[in-house]
C-alpha cells in the first residue's frame, strides 16, 4: 500500500515508469471488478481501460492520508460501472426481451459435464449469470466483500454510504443471489 | 432467547462471517433447524457463497496492459524514446559519458591532435596512428633515458656510500701534507679546499669505472662534466 502511494508520488513528478508499475499492478484487479459487475469481457477491457485513464487524469487528487490507492482506485472503478449501467440500462431490457433464458441453457450444458471440475466451472458460470441480474447496489456490496474481500470500512469508503448500509446490502445481496440461482434450477447438493 | 425467520434473515451474514454471541448462536441454530422457511434459505445462501468464493480470478486479456499505456503514456515508440531520454539524466549515464570524454581527449591529445586549430585530416586513422606511433616512440625514448639516469645517480650514490663506510679506501684518497706548507696557510699548489678535491677525484674514479662497467651509459656518463 505504501508502495502504491511512492509510486503515485513518482508518478506525479513525471516518471512515467512508476505508472507502468501501477497499471501492471492494479490492471488484473480492476478488469476482475468490471468483469464480475458486467459479466462481459469486451466491456470489462473497456471499462477497465477507462478507470485507468481517470484514475491518471485525477492522480493528483489522491491523498495518501485519506486510505490505501487501490480502495481509491476502487473507488474511481464503482463510480465508472454505476455511471456505465445507467447508461446502458435501456439496452439491456431491450436485450433480455429478445434473450430471455441464459438459464436454461446452464440447465442444458450441466448434464453434458458430470465430472467435478466441470461442475465446479458450471457453477461458476451460474453464479456469474446470477451475479449480473442483482440490483447494481447490491452487486457491487458482494463483489467488493466476498470477490474482493474487502473489510466493511474499505467498502463503506468505496461506496460512500455508512457501514449498517455496507452490512444490510451485502446480506440482502447474498439472500438475493441465493434465490436467484434457485431460481436458475441451481440447488445445493 | 427467541428466533423468528426475520432475524434469520437480518442477520444471516453475521452467522456466516461467524459474528454470533454464543447465546445467538445456539437460538439460531435451534430455530433453524426445525423451521422449514429458513434452513433452506440459509442452506441456499451458504451454497451460493461457496460458489462465489469458487469464481477464479480470471485473467485480463494480454494486450489489455499496453491498451491503458498508450491510452495514458502514448504510443510505446514514444514511451520508449520517453524513457531513453529520462535515463540519460540517471548519474550512471553522465559518469560513463563523462569518462569516454576523457578517454577521447586524452587519445587525441596523445595522437598529437590540436584542440587549437584542428584540421579533419588530422581525424584521419593512418594519421593518428602515424602521430601515436611517433608519439610513444619519444616517450619511450625519454622513459629509457630517464631510467638510465636514475641508474647511473644510483650506482654513483652506492658507490660514494661504499668509500665513506671503507676507512682503507679513505686513507689512500686523503692528501699529504706539503712539507713547505705554513699551518694555517695555502701553497696555491690545490686551488680548491682539500676535502673538496679529494670528493671530485673519487667521484671521477667511480664514473671511470662505471663507464668501464657500462658501456651503454659511456656516452651519457661521457656528457657529464668530470669535476
Amino acid at each position: 500500500m505504501e508502495q502504491d502511494a511512492q509510486l503515485v508520488q513518482q508518478c506525479l513528478q513525471g516518471d512515467g515508469s512508476a505508472w507502468e508499475e501501477l497499471v501492471r499492478r492494479h490492471t488484473r484487479r480492476i478488469f476482475n471488478i468490471c468483469y464480475r459487475f458486467t459479466g462481459n469481457r469486451t466491456e470489462s477491457e473497456d471499462l477497465s481501460q477507462d478507470v485507468f485513464l481517470r484514475v491518471y487524469r485525477t492522480l493528483g487528487s489522491y491523498r495518501s492520508a485519506h486510505g490505501g490507492f487501490a480502495t481509491w482506485m476502487t473507488s474511481v472503478t464503482r463510480n465508472l460501472l454505476i455511471d456505465h449501467y445507467r447508461r446502458t440500462k435501456r439496452d439491456r431490457i431491450t436485450d433480455s426481451l429478445e434473450d430471455k433464458m441464459p438459464a436454461v441453457e446452464n440447465k442444458e450444458s450441466a448434464g453434458r459435464r458430470p465430472d467435478e471440475q466441470a461442475l465446479l466451472g458450471e457453477l461458476s458460470g451460474q453464479v456469474q449469470s446470477a451475479l449480473t441480474r442483482l440490483s447494481p447496489e447490491l452487486r457491487e456490496a458482494v463483489i467488493l466483500r466476498d470477490l474482493q474481500q474487502l473489510e466493511y470500512s474499505e467498502i463503506q469508503q468505496v461506496l460512500a454510504v455508512p457501514e449498517g448500509t455496507v452490512k444490510s446490502r451485502i446480506n440482502r445481496g447474498r439472500i438475493e443471489l441465493a434465490r436467484i440461482l434457485q431460481h436458475m434450477g441451481v440447488r445445493p447438493s | 432467547m427467541n428466533w423468528t425467520c426475520e432475524l434469520t434473515e437480518a442477520r444471516l451474514s453475521d452467522y456466516l462471517d461467524g459474528l454470533f454471541q454464543p447465546a445467538e448462536q445456539s437460538a439460531f441454530n435451534l430455530h433453524v433447524n426445525t423451521c422449514e422457511r429458513c434452513a433452506p434459505l440459509v442452506a441456499g445462501v451458504a451454497h451460493a457463497l461457496g460458489g462465489l468464493y469458487a469464481l477464479e480470478q480470471v485473467e485480463a486479456p494480454a494486450q489489455l496492459e499496453n491498451a491503458i499505456l498508450t491510452a495514458t503514456l502514448g504510443a510505446p515508440s514514444w514511451r520508449n524514446l520517453r524513457r531513453w531520454l529520462k535515463s540519460l539524466r540517471s548519474p550512471r549515464f553522465v559518469y560513463s559519458m563523462a569518462s569516454v570524454a576523457a578517454t577521447i581527449v586524452v587519445i587525441l591529445t596523445a595522437s598529437g591532435f590540436s584542440f587549437r586549430k584542428p584540421k579533419l585530416a588530422d581525424l584521419h586513422p593512418a594519421t593518428i596512428y602515424s602521430k601515436a606511433d611517433r608519439q610513444a616512440h619519444r616517450v619511450y625514448a625519454q622513459s629509457a633515458k630517464f631510467v638510465s639516469d636514475l641508474r647511473v645517480v644510483y650506482e654513483i650514490q652506492t658507490r660514494l656510500n661504499e668509500n665513506d663506510q671503507n676507512p682503507a679506501t679513505r686513507e689512500q684518497t686523503i692528501p699529504q701534507a706539503s712539507p713547505n706548507k705554513q699551518p694555517g696557510r695555502t701553497d696555491n699548489t690545490n686551488p680548491s679546499a682539500p676535502k673538496q678535491q679529494n670528493r671530485a677525484d673519487e667521484t671521477g674514479r667511480n664514473l671511470r669505472v662505471l663507464a668501464s662497467q657500462f658501456p651503454v651509459l659511456s656516452g651519457s656518463i661521457g656528457e657529464r662534466r668530470v669535476p
